[in-house]
């Protein structure tokens, strides 16, 4: 069953592919085409990822190692999905190689607040809003890459992309109130996410 | 929810939204390493496409590309990587929003989009 109840989800939004002398660029060593496909998929990879990921400095690295690892296997694609799903299915499997990685690092209690007295941030006005500023960030990033991905979809489309309900309407091919529906559920769902956080 | 909750809730997203910052996209910077990257690779994997087969296949050359073009080089200097030794190239890996002013530079469209 599905957790918000409808019976029919939106659709995602459709990306426009690669046609096939695109791929055929690639596989031979074109350079523009090459360009074209960083160009054309680098955005919707890099905030995938960007939402995902717990820390920030990670987010270059990780979306560098999705394309390597697309580059590689790009003699093994068949076309018999979009590219960019694809692409966000190889960043799903590097972001959860991410995380097993970090489940086995050793925990180390740096402790910096002890070390640095409340003396040392004198004459640095702005920093404590820029530490919120950041703690609010990374609150939201964690809260976000909890949710279902539709939900969370539609949440960035709205507040992050700015898009309006007939846009996400038109993208999604479904009406302007299932739209609005699934948007007062996503926002119950993370405000219930950010609380508990 | 009644509309003062829900201008309650939009005010809370309206924020959310503005520090997690909004219409988030790659940095040019790492388009550009991206692309590198992907260069280096094809260009150890075997010879690259041709500038004449990239010209056909209706893409644009850039400043240096032409010039190689026009020189009486044999094959495989058509297939080298030029990008490797070019300044553009280290601008648009090190700089967010570098001037480059060449037509047909994959680091020059990654500073515009």
């Amino acid at each position: 069953m599905q957790e918000d109840g409808l019976d029919s989800p939106p659709r995602l939004p459709t990306v426009p592919s690669l046609d096939d002398s695109l791929v055929d660029g690639i596989r031979e060593g074109d350079r523009k085409a090459t360009a074209r496909f960083v160009e054309l998929h680098a955005d919707a990879v890099y905030r995938f990822v960007y939402h995902r990921l717990d820390r920030l400095e990670a987010v270059d690295d990780l979306v560098q190692e999705v394309f390597l690892s697309a580059w590689k296997a790009l003699p093994l694609f068949r076309g018999e999905s979009e590219i960019r799903t694809w692409l966000l299915g190889i960043a799903r499997h590097k972001i959860g190689d991410y995380y097993r990685e970090r489940l086995r690092e050793p925990l180390i209690s740096d402790d910096l607040d002890s070390e640095s007295g409340p003396d040392s941030l004198a004459g640095f006005p702005d920093i404590d809003a820029r530490l919120d500023g950041e703690r609010l960030e990374a609150r939201t990033r964690q809260a976000l890459s909890t949710l279902p991905d539709r939900y969370r979809a539609v949440l960035i489309w709205r507040y992050w992309d700015q898009r309006s309900l007939a846009e996400m309407a038109a993208i999604s091919g479904n009406t302007e109130k299932s739209i609005e529906r699934l948007l007062d559920r996503a926002r119950r769902i993370f405000k219930k996410r950010w609380d508990d956080g | 929810m009644d509309s003062r909750g829900n201008r309650d809730e939009e005010a809370f997203f309206e924020r959310l939204a503005q520090a997690a910052r909004p219409g988030l996209r790659a940095p040019s910077r790492l388009k550009s390493r991206i692309y590198s990257r992907l260069m280096r690779q094809a260009a150890e994997s075997g010879p690259l496409r041709s500038l004449t087969a990239t010209q056909s296949a209706g893409h644009e050359l850039c400043v240096f590309e032409k010039f190689v073009q026009v020189l009486p080089v044999g094959a495989r200097l058509d297939s080298v990587n030029y990008c490797r030794f070019c300044h553009g190239r280290v601008l648009g890996e090190r700089v967010e929003g570098a001037p480059i002013p060449w037509s047909g530079c994959p680091y020059a469209e990654f500073q515009r989009h």
